[in-house]
């Protein structure tokens, strides 16, 4: 995929090896699963719960000079779209090498209609969107 | 920690950090470290879960 996965909780590294071994949905696992027994990095990105001492399901992609591009925070009860955060990832790699676009929010892949903002299109975007590829 | 220790916001550069790690492709404990990772040319997605044996 081209990124390096990350999953982490309070959890000890311990306990990751047996829920790991021990939940068969989990045997195709191939990420390290980190550790944050202290809260440390949890706190770092504002998902530690000082209630509970756990972390929310937080999701951060960050590029390889270190900067956080995307940032999604989910209370306990909800789920995570992979495929959302998938597209995520392929927008920023687009734009790494893109940088005088703008991807909307329907862009999937190289071909599809960017954005390149200038005085030109200001009030019309919709010229923009008008011109399929 | 500095100015970036808490509340990271989208924009912001990361502080380096460590953490212990199961590595299953391994089979065993090991490390991931920020650090690490930059030198690498590394893309990095985090993926905060509340608890093991809970779902993700």
């Amino acid at each position: 995929m081209g990124a390096e996965v990350i999953t982490i909780s309070t959890d000890t590294k311990f306990v990751h090896l047996a829920w790991q071994r021990e939940e068969k949905t989990l045997k195709d696992v191939k990420y390290p699963m980190g550790s944050d027994p202290t809260g440390k990095v949890s706190r770092m990105f504002g998902v530690y719960d000082e209630e509970t001492g756990l972390a929310l399901r937080g999701t951060f992609i960050i590029s390889p000079e270190g900067r956080i591009l995307n940032s999604e925070v989910n209370y306990y009860n909800m789920g995570r779209n992979i495929d959302e955060l998938m597209r995520k990832f392929k927008t920023n790699l687009y734009l790494a090498t893109h940088t005088e676009e703008g991807c909307p929010s329907k862009w999937k892949e190289e071909g599809d209609k960017t954005l390149k903002p200038s005085a030109k299109m200001v009030g019309k975007v919709y010229e923009a969107y008008e011109v399929k590829k | 920690m500095g100015e970036n220790c808490c509340g990271l916001t989208v924009g912001q550069m990361v502080p380096d950090f460590k953490l212990e790690t199961f590595d299953p492709s391994k089979g065993d404990f090991g490390e991931v470290s920020l650090e690490t990772l930059k030198a690498n040319k590394k893309w990095t997605i985090l993926f905060f879960y509340p608890a093991d044996f809970t779902f993700v």
